[in-house]
């Protein structure tokens, strides 16, 4: 009965073409430093799902941002669980990226063939920063507040377009309820699109490209 | 890169792939085990660190030390640094555009800068060591971020050390390890191994003499409430301190008494149906932040001169809505008494039982900045020693305290002017309960004892009535 099921499957999806083509590759001998790409993985997913929950109780406005947020850990059942992993997720998806990026960048692994899934990679470590900056901002407390006053004040310092990046952030001269919109809208939609479709390519090629082994004298 | 380089790479690779592992199960393993590490690790920081309460959001409170996300600790660092540099830190966006934009440039197009094949580290000594030296500045510098560039006693050093450790040392390192790859034939790694040893060495020892150096001022602790019920008790106390004067304990006054410049003021009773359910939470809010300057209450919000946060103005809020409004229930917890009951024979302290009386009675004027003869009553020590009648005000052991005897009702004469007080009956407009009264009675007839351990000496077995005796 499984067994039917299966071919059933395999003849429309190709299942045993994706084993053999997508698990079941030979790779050269690797270590835990290895493990840092997946973990940013997980932590990417994680922080998805977590994120998932907590916009069913969040509000992005001044008025009751920080109040959700304290119903969410105060009132809601698990949420101070949620938003604690997805409070820690952030902190730690910044060290695990900035890692993944030292381990490649030690071992050489991102020279020929795999120059593009450096590039990528970079694209994701910004993007990774955008999310905790925008993300930052959404407690709405003091801390946030101040935060993105400043990291928005030092945009705002470039020559000659600074009044008008700071101004796309900020929606305005201050911080404010379309500041505060703009960031969720950011922070929930924009760069984890982003994120996704990059992943998608870098995860493309490290499949095409398979993993670099660590360098040896002959290399 | 020609053709047979890129042969010879590949070549390579199937090489290192003919004796190496599977992608399932062999790394997949070692991956799952990392994730479902990382995520027993988030579960863990969840439950037993949290995430730390935060006052809400106050645009007006222009003291708040701003700082940015910890991520971006050592970017904030460094610019201040920058800005110790004569001439050159006058010139904001070099720091916070420029260099910054150049690292992540660089970085970027690493794979066309470093354009050699070679990827065993012995031949990568230059890239290598540039790297650590960056990073282990990262890493001091955001350590570093809370230690201001001029100590409190306006001492540079400090600064000079940090900029020393953050800037100058790193930065000839990197300028030394360049030229030595680029214009001398130095490509012996042992040079780079030394030079990098050294540089990040020197770095970390000075940084830990700054951290050293460098005693942090006390924390101080903002308190956050985060349940309905603290929220009460914390809008009961400041209500105490900034609105009893006027309103009343309870907010029934409908004609002040007592407040100078305010006498014989009517006003309408806030705890009334009238109030309550006429006015909504944030119009409430922006009473008590803005004032009512033509009825004579000044503004309480700290964007408009007052004292209060935002936060603090919503608790207040939040306390007159559970207390008085009947379409709220109290929380049983938000009931507990001022101060525990007192047994016969039992001596009060000042800790459990005068400090939380005074909080909700006295403070309300016998603080800074209000008419009160000077007696100010925020502290132990304050409430013994100021005062213009401070010999007079608590006397140990004595019923003619004059405490004690204005708050039982009986003014203070004037021992001069026999006919003019000398000090009115406190409060001014109503008397305190029985059991309070009783409660400053026995603690200053029993000495005052300022902690329980003190007061649970002094506590005596009431004796049994001398019926037993035949």
């Amino acid at each position: 009965m499984w067994k039917k099921v299966y071919e059933w499957l395999d003849e429309r999806l190709g299942l045993n073409d994706m084993y053999t083509n997508l698990l079941d590759r030979p790779e050269p001998k690797g270590n835990w430093w290895n493990t840092l790409g997946s973990a940013s993985l997980f932590l990417f997913v994680l922080q998805g799902l977590t994120g998932i929950f907590l916009t069913v109780y969040y509000t992005p406005s001044p008025d009751h941002a920080y109040d959700s947020v304290q119903y969410i850990m105060e009132g809601v059942a698990f949420g101070w669980l949620i938003r604690g992993i997805h409070h820690w997720g952030a902190t730690l998806m910044v060290i695990v990226v900035f890692i993944h990026l030292l381990r490649v960048f030690i071992t050489a692994s991102f020279k020929f063939p795999r120059e593009l899934t450096w590039l990528i990679g970079i694209g994701l470590f910004l993007a990774t920063l955008g999310m905790g900056f925008t993300g930052y901002l959404l407690p709405w407390n003091q801390k946030a507040y101040w935060a993105t006053t400043v990291g928005t004040q030092i945009a705002g310092s470039v020559p000659f377009i600074g009044e008008f990046i700071l101004k796309a952030l900020r929606g305005g001269p201050d911080l404010s309820a379309l500041t505060l919109q703009r960031f969720f809208s950011a922070h929930i939609w924009i760069i984890p699109a982003v994120l996704a479709g990059l992943i998608g390519v870098h995860l493309f090629l490290i499949i095409k490209h398979g993993e670099s082994h660590f360098p040896t004298k002959e290399d | 890169m020609n053709e047979e380089t890129k042969k010879k790479i590949n070549a390579r690779y199937e090489k290192e792939l003919n004796k190496g592992e599977r992608f399932w199960p062999d790394s997949i393993f070692k991956d799952v085990v990392v994730s479902l590490g990382i995520f027993i690790l988030l579960v863990l920081l969840a439950s037993f660190v949290g995430v730390a309460p935060e006052p809400k959001a106050d645009p007006s409170d222009t003291s708040y030390i701003p700082r940015p996300e910890w991520y971006f600790l050592f970017l904030f660092k460094f610019l201040a640094l920058y800005g110790q540099i004569p001439l050159l830190g006058k010139i904001e966006w070099l720091a916070t555009v420029l260099i910054p934009g150049i690292a992540v440039g660089v970085l970027t197009l690493l794979p066309f800068i470093e354009k050699s094949p070679d990827r065993h580290y012995a031949k990568r000594a230059l890239s290598i060591s540039v790297m650590t030296i960056m990073v282990v500045g990262i890493i001091l510098l955001t350590l570093m971020s809370e230690i201001p560039t001029v100590s409190a006693d306006g001492s540079k050093l400090l600064g000079l050390l940090q900029a020393a450790a953050g800037l100058a040392i790193p930065g000839v390192a990197m300028i030394v390890l360049f030229i030595a790859s680029f214009t001398g034939r130095q490509t012996n790694p042992r040079f780079f191994i030394w030079t990098t040893g050294l540089t990040v060495v020197s770095m970390i020892i000075i940084s830990g003499m700054v951290m050293n150096l460098h005693t942090p001022p006390a924390v101080e602790e903002t308190e956050v409430a985060n349940t309905v019920v603290d929220q009460i008790f914390a809008g009961q106390d400041l209500y105490s301190v900034h609105c009893t004067e006027c309103h009343g304990d309870d907010g029934s006054v409908a004609v002040i008494e007592g407040v100078e410049g305010l006498e014989g003021e009517k006003i309408t009773p806030i705890n009334s149906h009238d109030v309550l359910y006429t006015i909504t939470d944030s119009a409430m809010y922006e009473v008590i932040a803005y004032g009512r300057p033509n009825a004579g209450m000044t503004p309480f919000g700290k964007a408009y001169g007052g004292e209060l946060s935002r936060s603090e103005i919503d608790y207040i809020v939040t306390y007159m809505r559970y207390m008085w409004d009947d379409r709220f229930e109290i929380p049983a917890e938000a009931l507990k008494p001022l101060f525990p009951p007192l047994a016969e024979g039992e001596v009060p302290s000042y800790e459990v039982h005068i400090q939380p009386i005074v909080k909700r009675y006295c403070i309300s004027c016998h603080r800074a900045g209000k008419e009160n003869n000077n007696y100010l009553m925020t502290s132990y020590e304050e409430i013994l020693t100021t005062g213009d009648n401070a010999a007079n005000n608590i006397i140990a052991g004595d019923e003619n305290s004059y405490l004690l005897q204005v708050i039982q009702e009986h003014a203070i004469m004037n021992p001069e002017k026999p006919a003019e007080e000398l000090i009115g009956v406190m409060p001014p407009n109503r008397a305190l309960k029985p059991n309070i009264v009783d409660v400053f009675i026995r603690w200053i007839m029993n000495g005052m004892p300022q902690t329980a351990i003190d007061a649970a000496a002094l506590f005596t077995i009431p004796t049994p009535e001398a019926t037993t005796t035949p």
